[in-house]
């Protein structure tokens, strides 16, 4: 009866999440995926070349670089980085004084345009008149780096753009604290279990997978990170701060389709191996 | 001693959260020779100087509107069109509902930068690029994953007997939708739509890659233009920062809580 009348009603309010799914997802990928075998300039045919487009990226100085940057900020992120986030997560969890303001605050550098936070970044590392050079020459009055143009400082102070901000996998981290019950914790302590054993036997492993899923988060902003380094160093000094998502918008100011959706199919395999990794590692899946 | 290095760390976390910020807007009322002397002093006297010519030399206004109504046309649509997606997966049992659903929350997983060429060739076939319309309907898709997983919580989250009352009452089903559930799901619209419009004022990429000329250009996009206009007029490029990043932060203060809450749900940052 009324079952029927409503499901049209029910596909026609469907309609336009598939049809977005369909032309902003679906089609793309498979597009990404089939024309990253082919050598094409967007108005010819696409002409079938193999794998060449992904030798062609293998033999490449940039991607390698890339690809070596990327080691190096993956497991940065995966352990500093995640790191730092998790100690901020724990300290808020004991509720100290101003807590709920901390957590509000360190939110800011991420409510902001990620563009707008390299260009502060840019002035902030500025050699002439930005604070951090400035504060160093305090000390050592003969202190001159250019940052973001030198090698090797460029790398590094593209890592100081977001290695503090964590607060993503703060809030998660945090989150999951939040909601362990506070009976355990009143067990462990009438077991004589101290502050350290209770944060790290009890809180450390029941926080494991918000933990994981902070570390997957934080290695895969990695392998998209653009707007800091184009709006920065633009993969320079070199290539000293190469990424994929620089080489995929060159070889798309090229013409070069192919090649660009070779290295997109690149980033998104990376993003894959990072979740199955992790996932492995952390056992995720296993029990729930 | 275990206290202050906890309060020392979270100190610096402050620090290093909102410091770079006041410096930018502390220095954009400071002359450029103040900025080039002493990066740390206060500026000598208020003035909007700097601001007043960011407006009338370059078409800061211009940008600041282009980002608004962009972002605010795409945050609406998609919340309609999400909401009505969400609706029918929370409400109703048919054929596919978890197939979609997981198809629909699974595209969080790809990310936005490897579409890059199919949907630059998808606008270009579609003659939207350098179009308004264009970012727009890239800005929709974007806010997908987000908002049909905060909007089937809220809608799961009304009680299902107010369904059945109406439809015992004869009430249709756009009736039912419109006028029970919809207004019902208003935080859930709220925190979907906030999340959405701050990612869409502050995107870039897309930005970057579908529009060219000035008359398109939104306000993160301008910023990286201004570096290379100002060059080395550092007042008028920290009053540019300025006009960009403070509207977000005003909208993150109003809706904190709603924010934090669906950035730790989801892991999608802002």
């Amino acid at each position: 009866m009324s079952k029927n009348r409503n499901l049209k009603w029910i596909y026609l309010f469907l309609a336009p999440s598939i049809i977005i799914f369909a032309m902003f997802y679906l089609v793309p990928i498979i597009t990404l995926f089939s024309t990253s075998l082919t050598k094409w300039d967007g108005f010819n045919e696409p002409k079938f070349i193999g794998l060449d487009n992904y030798i062609k990226l293998f033999t490449q100085d940039s991607f390698l670089i890339s690809l070596k940057n990327l080691a190096y900020w993956g497991i940065i992120a995966g352990t500093l980085h995640v790191g730092f986030a998790v100690l901020i997560a724990f300290l808020l969890h004991k509720k100290p004084f101003g807590w709920k303001f901390v957590r509000s605050v360190y939110m800011i550098p991420n409510i902001i345009s990620v563009a707008a936070w390299a260009m502060i970044y840019r002035f902030f590392f500025n050699n002439d008149f930005g604070i951090l050079n400035n504060l160093i020459r305090k000390l050592n009055p003969d202190f001159n780096v250019n940052w973001f143009f030198e090698s090797p400082f460029a790398f590094w102070a593209i890592t100081l753009t977001w290695l503090f901000y964590g607060v993503i996998v703060t809030l998660i981290v945090f989150n999951e604290l939040m909601s362990i019950s506070p009976d355990i914790h009143e067990a462990a302590k009438i077991d004589g279990a101290n502050e350290w054993q209770i944060t790290t036997k009890i809180n450390l492993p029941l926080c494991k997978n918000a933990i994981a899923t902070g570390i997957i988060l934080s290695i895969t902003s990695r392998i998209a990170m653009y707007e800091t380094i184009a709006l920065t160093t633009r993969g320079g000094p070199g290539d000293d701060t190469m990424n994929i998502p620089i080489i995929l918008v060159n070889a798309i100011n090229d013409m070069n389709y192919g090649y660009a959706n070779a290295s997109a199919v690149m980033m998104f395999l990376f993003g894959i191996m990072v979740l199955v990794i992790i996932n492995k590692l952390f056992g995720i899946n296993k029990e729930h | 001693m275990k206290k202050i290095s906890m309060y020392a760390t979270l100190l610096f976390v402050v620090i290093i959260s909102i410091f770079p910020i006041i410096w930018v807007i502390i220095s954009s009322f400071k002359t450029n020779a103040e900025i080039l002397n002493n990066p740390f002093s206060l500026p000598t006297s208020i003035n909007f100087n700097a601001y007043i010519e960011v407006f009338e030399q370059y078409d800061m206004m211009l940008y600041t509107w282009n980002s608004f109504i962009i972002s605010t046309i795409a945050s609406l649509i998609a919340l309609l069109c999400f909401a009505m997606g969400a609706y029918v997966i929370a409400k109703y049992n048919f054929k596919g509902k978890n197939l979609f659903y997981a198809l629909f929350t699974l595209t969080l997983l790809v990310p936005g930068h490897t579409k890059a060429q199919p949907i630059f060739s998808l606008i270009m076939n579609l003659d939207l690029y350098d179009k308004k319309s264009g970012l727009i309907l890239v800005y929709i898709s974007a806010g997908m994953a987000i908002s049909m997983f905060i909007l089937r919580n809220t809608f799961l989250s009304i009680p299902k007997e107010l369904n059945e009352a109406a439809e015992i009452d004869g009430a249709s089903f756009l009736r039912i939708f419109f006028t029970i559930n919809l207004p019902l799901a208003k935080p859930g619209l709220a925190t979907a739509g906030i999340l959405m419009f701050l990612n869409n004022w502050n995107e870039y990429f897309y930005a970057m890659l579908l529009t060219s000329s000035n008359s398109n250009r939104t306000l993160p996009l301008a910023l990286g233009f201004f570096n290379e206009s100002f060059s080395y007029d550092y007042t008028k490029m920290f009053a540019a920062l300025t006009i960009a990043i403070v509207p977000g932060i005003l909208i993150y203060s109003f809706a904190q809580e709603q924010v934090q809450q669906s950035v730790a749900a989801t892991g999608i940052k802002g």
